[in-house]
């Protein structure tokens, strides 16, 4: 069933761990019968290879949370995934979590697919010690003598350099760098094929952050595990992704190597969004993008950047751009740019 | 009237931990003294991790937090002295908070036009209902809102970027002449967060604003603030021009800061040729080392 990862970091040719395929995300309401439906997540593909971080930027109410819910199969009502599909490697033939069986899921759950969330608080039950999560989480799919896991628990725990006391206390005995890495610990621990990674560094220090990415990369590396990394923080992206994906209401606008979008930006979205950032050093003035970002629940026409866009023509209004190559590996959703490229 | 729009002499908070017999005490914030002036609005930005006493001096600066020792004057207004309800309005009329989470400054059961009317109503001086809209109007606008798109709304109906303009928006109000901003971008979208440093540029220039930047990204502190505090454990370890501090960094915390910013100082050499596609991959050769 598992794949043996021979190669934990040559992502260029590997094979995809994540098809994503055309997904549609919507929330629908209804009260008193008037309907509502937002849609968060639009047609959206992509792929996840084996051994790399994907990372995926976008806003806030751009759709990434929505999209990683879906991933994760955690679709509860309003959310109801109307289209399209989700394919991990290791759960083929369901086309997402949330149509498979509920003993399948529960047995790739924390053994294949596993998560780090924002709020290390969320994941740790504050009224029991660290260890009994380790216990109730990680336990069932490694197996063994309690003795055994123990010792397992401890030497995976000295990989993001905590101290086997942190196992005794309680949650909020640590300081937020140390909950996050225990959270990273118990992610890792079964050696997960797919970790899904959501804003894991953004409510860290600066300088705890850039350890803890340290971290995430190192036990990525050493377990060959694909990750998808999701953030809002380009400077993140720029330290740790190797591929990344853009996106903008609820649609994917631009995906290259994260070298190649810092350097070769093409889509106007992603090209405002590299160019603002400040950086010490540069005192050139930023230029701030006019408009707000679109209401999901009434989207532009077309694309839905276009009335933002300073290149946008009479097309972008009334036509949906397709994710198309502009060059190898680099595709991005625009009129205007592939036009250019296909010329 | 008077030459300094803000003066903290050697204030210090301490907090008490514990119970009665092993009581601790904890200085949130250690003799912290620095000026700011009334004739040349600017921009202060104090920087530090989180424990560094920076949030309790801000909350000090609003008078929300009483110092243990020590004296914060705003504008001739000694903000022991604050007793009665009007010097509370007065010393309000003048510095005006933005908070971090805007889901904890709203009241979620509240309408958000109710909060910009309400202190419309308490700050101005010109009346009228269609002036009211107007200058709402006006305030959210500097903050790519518009009335239209807050009137009736609730918080949960917004996300937390928009609420915090909405919250920019609602300070704008009372035409204060100083800000007080806790980490006011860390929640902001990411294509809208520099137009909000701008901003704060923009009020500074043209309203003659002073603005406290409370933050941890040394990046944003750079591009906006004139002059620049790093906090550690409660103490200022280093402070003054914002360009000389940040480019040469001489306190071992203010360079292990500097270190951990994610987008490398040889990659904006590079960047520095402002063309949209000029722009060099920071990162790029550790990662594929």
């Amino acid at each position: 069933m598992r794949a043996n990862v021979q190669q934990p970091h040559a992502p260029q040719d590997a094979q995809p761990i994540l098809w994503v395929r055309d997904l549609q995300a919507h929330y629908r309401t209804s009260h008193f019968g008037v309907r509502r439906g937002v849609k968060a997540v639009d047609g959206v593909s992509f792929a996840v290879r084996r051994g790399e971080i994907y990372g995926l930027a976008g806003e806030s109410s751009s759709g990434k949370t929505t999209l990683i819910k879906s991933i994760a199969g955690a679709i509860r009502p309003p959310l109801e995934i109307v289209g399209g599909s989700v394919e991990f490697a290791f759960l083929p033939g369901y086309g997402g979590l949330h149509r498979a069986p509920p003993v399948d899921v529960a047995r790739i759950r924390w053994r294949h697919l596993s998560y780090i969330m924002q709020g290390s608080m969320n994941v740790l039950n504050p009224v029991r010690r660290v260890e009994s999560a380790f216990v109730d989480f990680a336990y069932p799919h490694i197996g063994g003598s309690r003795k055994q896991f123990e010792q397992q628990v401890v030497a995976h725990l000295a990989r993001v350099r905590l101290d086997p006391s942190v196992l005794a206390a309680f949650p909020h005995e640590l300081s937020g760098g140390m909950r996050q890495r225990a959270t990273l610990a118990l992610a890792t621990i079964c050696r997960p094929d797919f970790i899904i990674a959501d804003e894991p560094t953004t409510a860290l220090d600066v300088v705890v952050q850039k350890e803890v990415l340290g971290m995430i990369r190192s036990i990525q590396r050493e377990t060959g595990s694909s990750v998808l990394f999701v953030t809002h923080d380009m400077g993140v992206h720029a330290h740790i992704t190797d591929r990344l994906a853009i996106m903008y209401a609820g649609r994917l606008v631009e995906e290259a190597a994260t070298a190649e979008i810092f350097r070769n930006p093409l889509h106007p979205y992603t090209r405002h969004l590299i160019s603002s950032l400040p950086r010490i050093g540069d005192d050139t003035p930023r230029e701030g993008l006019g408009g707000s970002p679109p209401n999901l629940a009434d989207p532009p026409p077309g694309c839905r950047f276009h009335p933002r866009c300073p290149l946008a023509t009479e097309i972008c209004k009334r036509e949906v751009p397709a994710m198309l190559e502009a060059d190898t590996g680099h595709r991005v959703a625009c009129f205007a740019v592939n036009q250019g490229a296909r010329a | 009237m008077n030459d300094l729009l803000l003066d903290i002499s050697e204030v210090s908070k301490t907090f008490g931990r514990g119970g009665l017999l092993s009581r601790q005490k904890i200085a949130a914030v250690n003799q912290v003294s620095f000026q700011l002036a009334a004739r040349r609005p600017e921009i202060l930005a104090i920087i530090g991790e989180s424990g560094s006493g920076k949030t309790t001096l801000a909350r000090m600066i609003l008078n929300i937090e009483t110092p243990t020792s020590g004296k914060l004057v705003l504008d001739g207004i000694d903000l022991a002295a604050i007793r009665s309800s009007d010097a509370r309005m007065a010393f309000m009329h003048k510095v005006q908070p933005i908070f971090q989470n805007p889901f904890e400054s709203f009241n979620p059961l509240k309408r958000l036009d109710r909060y910009l009317f309400m202190t419309r109503r308490r700050f101005s001086r010109a009346a009228g209902e269609g002036a009211a809209e107007t200058s709402v109007d006006d305030a959210l606008q500097k903050v790519g809102l518009s009335l239209q798109e807050v009137r009736h709304r609730y918080p949960h109906e917004l996300s937390g970027g928009q609420l915090q303009r909405v919250a920019i928006a609602r300070a704008l109000l009372a035409e204060p002449k100083l800000i007080v901003a806790d980490e006011p971008v860390s929640m902001i979208d990411a294509s809208l967060r520099i137009s909000i440093v701008n901003l704060f540029k923009t009020l500074r220039d043209d309203l003659g604003i002073s603005i406290i930047y409370v933050t941890h990204d040394l990046a944003t502190a750079y591009y906006i603030s004139d002059r620049i505090m790093i906090m550690q454990k409660g103490c200022v370890v280093e402070s003054g021009d914002a360009r000389t501090v940040l480019r040469a960094p001489q306190h071992p915390y203010t360079r292990q800061l500097r270190e951990a910013v994610l987008l490398t100082e040889a990659a904006d050499v590079a960047a520095g040729v402002s063309g949209m596609n000029d722009l060099t991959s920071p990162g790029a050769p550790e990662r594929r080392a």
